[in-house]
């Protein structure tokens, strides 16, 4: 089966809430857990507050892409805007091993991107930047 | 999201209903940063009916526990459901922080 969609957004937080219907509709379709569902929302929450937060200057209206296509047992988001150059597979690591009094407020989101995920990609394009996130169902 | 704070003698429990997310965060840290600063406070978030929660909200449950506990307190997190029991074991907050 072959399905693909894509999701609008406008760089601002509210756009969030969408992300919560986009991802559960799609995953009622597919037959995805509600486990999964939840930890992909996670992953796509994390990616687009970066664009939404990093991307632009203050002030600016413009709008990030989600597309999402699964082939056979692949689901496969990708992110687009045409803000400044971000690479999110450059991040590093939170370090989740640290004892609590030492631990970073930050760097969680991305942590989580690659714990869930089973392949991230990123390219600039056009000037615009690409990121692809796989998950093998 | 809804929270609701309840004191009781021996510890005040935040319940969180709903979602944290990058919107909502702002909010339940509005409503809840004013008990960090309390001395020697058991502080617990009852999660029972709490949905979902992006690292935006686990940035404050990780603010919360190092303040209560660098001011003595006992900072707590119970009535995890799966999905967010599997955060907590994915970020390795399960490691640090107390759940029930």
């Amino acid at each position: 089966m072959v399905m693909e969609k894509i999701l609008f957004l406008h760089n601002e937080i509210v756009e969030i809430n969408k992300l919560a219907f986009f991802i559960e509709k799609i995953g009622n379709e597919l037959g995805l857990s509600t486990e999964l569902i939840l930890n992909l929302n996670l992953v796509l929450e994390e990616a687009v507050s970066n664009v939404i937060f990093y991307a632009y200057p203050k002030g600016e209206n413009h709008i990030i892409s989600l597309s999402v296509s699964k082939t056979d047992n692949r689901l496969v988001f990708v992110l687009t805007d045409s803000g400044s150059p971000f690479d999110p597979t450059k991040i590093p690591d939170a370090d989740t091993t640290l004892p609590a009094n030492e631990r970073q407020i930050g760097g969680l989101g991305i942590f989580l991107i690659r714990q869930i995920m089973d392949k991230l990609e990123y390219q600039r394009t056009n000037g615009k930047n690409v990121f692809i996130m796989e998950k093998q169902l | 999201m809804e929270v609701k704070i309840q004191k009781k003698a021996t510890e005040t429990i935040v319940f969180i209903t709903g979602r944290v997310d990058t919107v909502t965060a702002p909010e339940l840290e509005r409503a809840i940063v004013h008990l960090f600063a309390e001395t020697g406070i058991t502080l617990v978030i009852d999660c029972v009916s709490l949905e979902y929660i992006s690292s935006s909200g686990l940035r404050i449950i990780l603010t919360a526990h190092k303040q209560v506990t660098a001011k003595g307190g006992k900072f707590v997190l119970r009535n995890l459901n799966r999905e967010v029991g599997q955060v907590m074991n994915l970020t390795g907050f399960s490691r640090i922080l107390t759940i029930e």
